[in-house]
């Protein structure tokens, strides 16, 4: 991945299901403008007032913070929030 | 009328075969495919012709005959590309459709691919055996001949495939903007394809095999990729580099990180992606970029909106970008890509009109009135005009619908006669025996050759280059909410940057949906019509406006009228049960 797009860093080597919950209402909410506090793990994805280009957008930006990759085959079984984050652990490792 | 292509070959078959004799082509060029981990893997020009005809003969050995149509569900872009030649080089019919690529709407999904497959008589499905699993359900909503097959399953050892393909035989059918239960397949011909290529390669782009290369993101299942970044480069010899779209919505810096590290010349892409871009981009990334070598940067598909492409042009300054290279052009699948392109480094022109007399037909010049962008001019061999509701032509600076002549006008529609025949069709003046002129569907005048394209005659919805039809959603929601069917109206409304309701022309659409409903249920109806279209479409809701029963204007027959309840709400005059009626409607963008 280019040096250009991994500026932000995550200084802890293995965050917390707490810190990932976090991290995706945070990033949403840089996407989209909007606030996404209540989000929950159970959230179902499709529910959430973000576009299909949006949710990418999210993921895109979780994949540099954490540098991680998602591969486009796994994105189709997600549709929980808790479905992602499970996702992205497994990516941390 | 039927024009040969003068510095193009006559098919992309030849096309490619030509390119594995050109001397140009001894070395390592070719497609350059990223692939999501961004990783790149060079496919030579030299071997395209050769790896085609093979794959080829491993169809024809599926049991396919000459004309069969093969959908290709395919999200990597060389095994898509190598798909779409070798049914090309086997005499059958490509039919490009979208991966679904975002965890959204995956349920809706093989509904719609199987709207697809039924309205072009697939007789297969090719997908990677990574996507098997997922495109495998589109076989239980419709009979599919030979099945879904992984490309990784056709085996080898068939030889290769010698075809004659001629100008006329279909070279694609390119699913478009049609509603998701009857959609539209653009049948395109080789012949299409050749003049096409031939129009904004060498006359609009003026390519030069030996300095050009093109880069880009866009999906290959769409005509701008498809035709624009393989089509169009094979039939010239131009090299490219192809990112995956949802590498670059997951990254926007990675779509110019690209052209600077490939010292791209030639890019594309719908104003969205450089709002995106100018937003997304930090100071240090654009410090770190040398676009100096970018000649191009195109922008088509949805409504170009002037002050996108000029704060795009603005950030990206101390990269050496020059705003010269904005190009501004108008096209669609139904005129196999490209309509119109303004000429070269003359960047983005507008031209300030009175917003009011734009309304009722007329473009008048007005110093601080709304900007319309200049997509240009027609190709050489190629005619646009500016038709009434009666198909005679307007005068220059008339506002009237679009229309389209030449040999890039495609066949019609794939099997819809009526469809076809509506659409295109001759104008006040041909004479018996003319070509018949592609009615765009969308307004906009002229002021000499050049056109300005200033909205749609149809009531479609494009969203971030997709296209919508609110008869599809209100559909969906009359299916899936409270609310019944006939008592929702969808429409879109453009935006400013900061997200108020403007009445200009050519902003960024959202989606707005009127609903009629009692007041103690507003809330519940409003959170249930956002619920179904976010889950059937992918599609955040500006807002759902809730009005008392029986209040929405309405047609003799008791249809909703859109543009009617559209108009009420802009102008604020909506009788709301939700809330008190208050609009945003800021001021008509000033020109510069």
């Amino acid at each position: 991945m280019p040096a250009m797009m991994t500026t932000p860093k995550v200084d802890e080597a293995r965050p917390t299901r707490e810190m990932l919950l976090a991290m995706f209402r945070e990033t949403a909410s840089e996407v989209v403008e909007k606030n996404f506090g209540e989000v929950a793990e159970s959230t179902v994805i499709s529910e959430l007032t973000i576009d299909s280009l949006g949710i990418l957008e999210v993921i895109g930006s979780l994949e540099r913070r954490l540098r991680i990759q998602i591969p486009d085959e796994s994105l189709s079984n997600i549709r929980t929030v808790r479905d992602l984050l499970d996702e992205v652990e497994r990516r941390i490792g | 009328m039927t024009v040969s292509p003068r510095h193009v070959a006559p098919t992309l078959v030849d096309a490619v075969r030509a390119l594995a004799q050109d001397g140009l082509n001894a070395g390592e060029r070719g497609f350059v495919f990223v692939r999501p981990d961004g990783t790149e893997r060079l496919v030579a020009f030299r071997d395209m012709a050769a790896l085609a005809a093979r794959r080829g003969a491993s169809l024809r050995a599926l049991g396919l005959e000459r004309g069969d149509r093969v959908a290709l569900v395919i999200g990597d872009g060389e095994q898509f590309v190598l798909s779409l030649l070798a049914a090309q080089f086997a005499g059958l019919v490509p039919v490009p459709m979208f991966p679904q690529m975002s965890p959204k709407n995956v349920d809706a999904y093989h509904a719609a691919a199987a709207h697809i497959v039924r309205a072009s008589g697939a007789a297969v499905v090719l997908t990677t055996e990574a996507n098997r699993s997922f495109v495998a359900p589109i076989g239980e909503h419709v009979a599919v001949r030979r099945g879904v097959v992984a490309i990784e399953a056709l085996g080898e050892g068939h030889g290769a495939v010698d075809e004659r393909i001629s100008p006329d035989d279909l070279a694609l059918i390119q699913f478009t903007s049609g509603s998701t239960s009857s959609p539209k397949g653009v049948a395109v011909t080789h012949a299409n394809l050749a003049a096409n290529a031939e129009a904004f390669m060498i006359h609009g782009l003026r390519r030069d095999p030996a300095v050009d290369k093109g880069v880009s993101w866009l999906p290959l299942f769409h005509d701008m990729g498809l035709i624009g970044f393989v089509v169009g480069p094979l039939f010239t010899n131009v090299p490219c580099v192809l990112l995956p779209a949802a590498s670059f919505v997951r990254a926007p810096s990675l779509w110019l990180e690209k052209i600077h590290r490939h010292r791209g010349t030639i890019t594309y892409a719908p104003t969205f992606a450089y709002a995106l871009v100018a937003k997304r981009l930090k100071d240090d990334d654009v410090a770190s970029l040398d676009l100096t070598c970018l000649r191009v940067a195109g922008c088509g598909a949805e409504p170009i909106r002037a002050r996108v492409l000029r704060e795009f042009a603005r950030r990206l300054a101390p990269s050496g970008f020059d705003a010269r290279a904005l190009l501004p052009s108008y096209g669609m699948a139904e005129a196999t890509l490209a309509v119109t392109f303004m000429p070269l480094q003359s960047g983005m022109q507008t031209d300030p009109v009175d917003l009011g007399a734009l309304g009722s037909g007329a473009a008048t010049p007005l110093d601080g009135g709304v900007e319309v962008v200049d997509c240009g001019r027609a190709f050489p061999e190629h005619a646009i005009a500016i038709v009434d509701d009666d198909g005679r032509r307007l005068s220059d600076r008339r506002v009237g619908q679009i229309v389209f002549r030449g040999p890039s006008v495609t066949q019609g529609y794939y099997g819809q006669p009526e469809l076809t025949s509506a659409t295109f069709k001759a104008i006040a003046g041909d004479a018996p025996g003319d070509a018949p002129w592609l009615h765009t569907g969308d307004l906009g005048y002229t002021v000499g050759e050049h056109l300005f394209v200033c909205g749609r005659a149809k009531d479609l919805i494009i969203v971030r280059g997709r296209n919508y039809y609110p008869s599809d959603i209100e559909w969906a929601v009359g299916e899936g909410s409270k609310i019944r069917r006939g008592n929702v109206v969808a429409f879109s409304v453009a935006v400013d940057d900061r997200g108020r309701v403007v009445a200009t022309p050519g902003g960024e659409e959202q989606l707005v949906l009127c609903c009629e409903g009692v007041a103690a249920e507003a809330r519940a109806i409003q959170e249930s019509v956002s619920a179904t279209v976010a889950d059937r479409f992918g599609l955040a809701v500006r807002e759902v406006v809730v009005v008392p029963p029986a209040t929405l204007p309405r047609t003799s027959s008791g249809k909703p009228r859109r543009r009617e309840t559209r108009q009420l709400y802009l102008d604020g005059a909506l009788s709301r049960t939700d809330r008190a009626s208050t609009m945003d409607v800021a001021s008509a963008e000033p020109s510069r």
